[in-house]
């Protein structure tokens, strides 16, 4: 290929026809399947949040009715939800039953992906195998024995734990932290070892290089487990649904409560179901997407919702 | 270990003995990473995670598993201890007069009607979105809002919109068509297949997505010079490098599918319509509602008998450790 360098303008277009042309040959559909494509995966997605938001601006009638767009728009559902079914006091109950699981899980996650990723042990791999066996564990299976557990500790040991927010940590606990440790094995996986064997040298210890190097390092991949644990515990609505009494629901059965509250006549809160179930969204949502770099690349590694 | 014959002992790692060994024999890399790491493991730091998970998995597990061989209902649960050893009886029962059997057929069904339609449209989406153009990310960020949404909601708002008198049947009514129940009766299991597929395609898609990433630029360059046509170029080109992942989200996909508690109870509540019965929930209805105990606990461990078989088959398939090779 020769290209006139005395030519800066001819060169230049040149290029930018280069790049089109490796555009073009990374192309994999024809332009107008792409757009259509795009667009009808987009509406599959969007007409029904649309008509969330809709809805949730309507009347409990206007929704019973089958209306799309609102025939009176208010906010009045927006200020009900919170004195109907306690909201309030359940999303608190949620951000803490979860935030602690996310917390814990994160730190217990580093240290035990650290060791499974460096160091050499009889029955590493069972353990690792394990640990991604275990995240498909139905949950109907365990609510049963830790439910029995649970009240066992109320009958031997006095302790009241079925009905507390302890109860629901535990269990969350139970299925957040092989999630996590995978995560956060997959993400040491990627991180140079280079680092490690310079600080070996230097005389730092186990412990000294997991502080100073290894945690500095991966907070990315903490921060993705921390915030897989946290869904984990906000999305539940098995254990929650058994474990919780009215004053420790978490958002998640508060909900629930909703869509079974008939207000007044005999139609069903729609409208402050609609209203509460995007209020129950909005920290998830504002989660993925200010974290969505990290969160989709720790998703394909962990591979479980 | 084999490996321990060649590390230095304690007594012969003194500096004299390691000069007297001479700077002729030197360890290859990997050895001495290997011998350094044997000597000082911090396998303590396994200890607080390990016996969490011991306590709160296995220990429940092993329980489960005793549960479904005793007679344990609302009397019994107290004192379960000493509950009466049945054997198999709740199995037999759980075969013979329960409704697991039909929950079994519906519950691997629903999972595979749902993966097999998920995965053209997670490919697609993911075919879309792999070249660049102006609004990409933030179509990219459209597509993930399904997977993103908690599924309580995702049910809480399907399930209005299929009420009766809701927004899904008035349109059809003004495109001329007649509704029908969709939260009872036999269309119920279809309203459960397609909220699980308008939720879980995303999952397939951001698998799709990573396998695309991998196909190299010459793979493009190669097939454009060859003239391929798209549709030639993606079936013989670009699906190939997709069906490694694409096989793997199908698996993972039809297992969470299986173990999706929230979405068929959000939906239509529990005890659940006989056409929507499915495994958990029927699991969930024999312990908590009709307390029979035992009895659910061996359809639990039924289910768990079910998911092994594609659990192993993923076990199997899945990249466990940096030093398997070629076993991706």
């Amino acid at each position: 290929m020769t290209i006139d360098a005395a030519n800066p303008i001819e060169q230049q277009k040149k290029q930018s026809i280069r790049r089109d042309a490796a555009l073009e040959v990374t192309r994999l559909l024809p332009r107008p399947l792409l757009a259509t494509l795009t667009v009808l995966l987009c509406a599959l997605v969007l007409v029904p949040i649309l008509y969330i938001f809709l809805a949730s601006l309507n009347t409990d009638v206007g929704v019973a009715s089958g209306e799309f767009w609102p025939s009176s728009f208010s906010l009045e559902s927006y200020t009900k939800i919170w004195d109907s079914v306690g909201l309030a006091k359940a999303i608190g109950n949620s951000l803490i039953v979860s935030g602690a699981t996310a917390i814990v899980s994160a730190i217990m996650a580093v240290g035990t992906a650290y060791v499974l990723v460096r160091f050499e042990f009889v029955g590493r791999l069972t353990v690792l195998r394990g640990l991604l066996g275990l995240q498909s564990i139905p949950g109907t299976l365990m609510l049963l024995p830790v439910f029995v557990l649970f009240s066992s500790a109320g009958t031997y040991l006095g302790v009241t734990v079925i009905g507390t927010l302890w109860g629901l940590f535990i269990a969350y606990l139970t299925f957040a932290l092989p999630f996590s440790t995978w995560v956060m094995v997959t993400y040491l996986r990627g991180l140079p070892r280079e680092l490690e064997e310079a600080a070996r040298i230097d005389g730092a210890s186990n412990l000294g290089i997991l502080f100073r190097i290894i945690i500095p390092l991966s907070w990315p991949g903490i921060i993705v487990s921390a915030i897989f644990a946290f869904l984990l515990g906000w999305n539940d609505v098995l254990f929650a649904s058994v474990f919780t009494r009215p004053d420790t629901h978490t958002a998640a059965v508060a909900l629930q409560v909703f869509a079974s509250a008939v207000e007044g006549g005999a139609i069903p809160v729609y409208s402050q179901l609609m209203a509460a179930s995007l209020v129950c969204a909005v920290p998830v949502v504002v989660l993925y997407f200010m974290f969505q770099k990290y969160l989709v690349g720790g998703l394909t590694a962990g591979g479980v919702k | 270990m084999a490996s321990s014959v060649t590390e230095p002992r304690p007594s012969d790692s003194s500096p004299v003995a390691r000069a007297a060994a001479g700077p002729g024999e030197t360890t290859p890399p990997g050895k001495r990473r290997k011998g350094l790491s044997e000597r000082n493991r911090p396998l303590w730091l396994l200890i607080p995670g390990g016996l969490l998970m011991t306590i709160v998995i296995l220990v429940p597990l092993a329980m489960g598993i005793w549960m479904s061989l005793i007679d344990l209902d609302q009397y019994t649960l107290r004192r379960w201890v000493s509950a009466e050893f049945i054997g198999i009886k709740n199995y037999i029962e759980a075969a013979v007069s329960s409704d697991l059997l039909r929950s079994i057929w519906l519950s691997v069904s629903f999972a595979v009607i749902s993966t097999a339609v998920t995965v053209p449209l997670g490919v697609a989406a993911a075919v879309v979105t792999q070249n660049a153009y102006r609004g990409r990310a933030l179509v990219r960020s459209v597509f993930l809002i399904p997977y993103v949404l908690p599924s309580f909601v995702v049910a809480s708002v399907w399930r209005t919109m299929l009420q009766p008198d809701g927004i899904v049947n008035v349109t059809l009514n003004n495109l001329g068509m007649d509704g029908g129940l969709w939260l009872n009766g036999p269309n119920s299991y279809w309203t459960l297949v397609w909220v699980e597929i308008w939720a879980a395609w995303p999952f397939i898609y951001l698998l799709a997505l990573s396998g695309l990433q991998a196909v190299d630029h010459e793979v493009h360059e190669a097939s454009a010079l060859d003239g391929a046509l798209w549709w030639n170029k993606l079936r013989y080109v670009i699906f190939p490098y997709l069906k490694g992942p694409v096989s793997l989200a199908f698996l993972l996909a039809t297992l969470n599918h299986i173990n999706n508690f929230t979405l068929p109870y959000v939906l239509f509540g529990a005890p659940a319509p006989s056409d929507v019965n499915v495994l958990p929930i029927l699991v969930y209805v024999t312990s908590f509602q009709s307390f029979r105990f035992g009895l659910s606990a061996a359809m639990a461990v039924v289910s768990l008998i079910l998911i092994a078989i594609p659990l192993f088959i993923y076990l199997r398939a899945v990249r466990l450790d940096v030093h398997e090779g070629g076993k991706k």
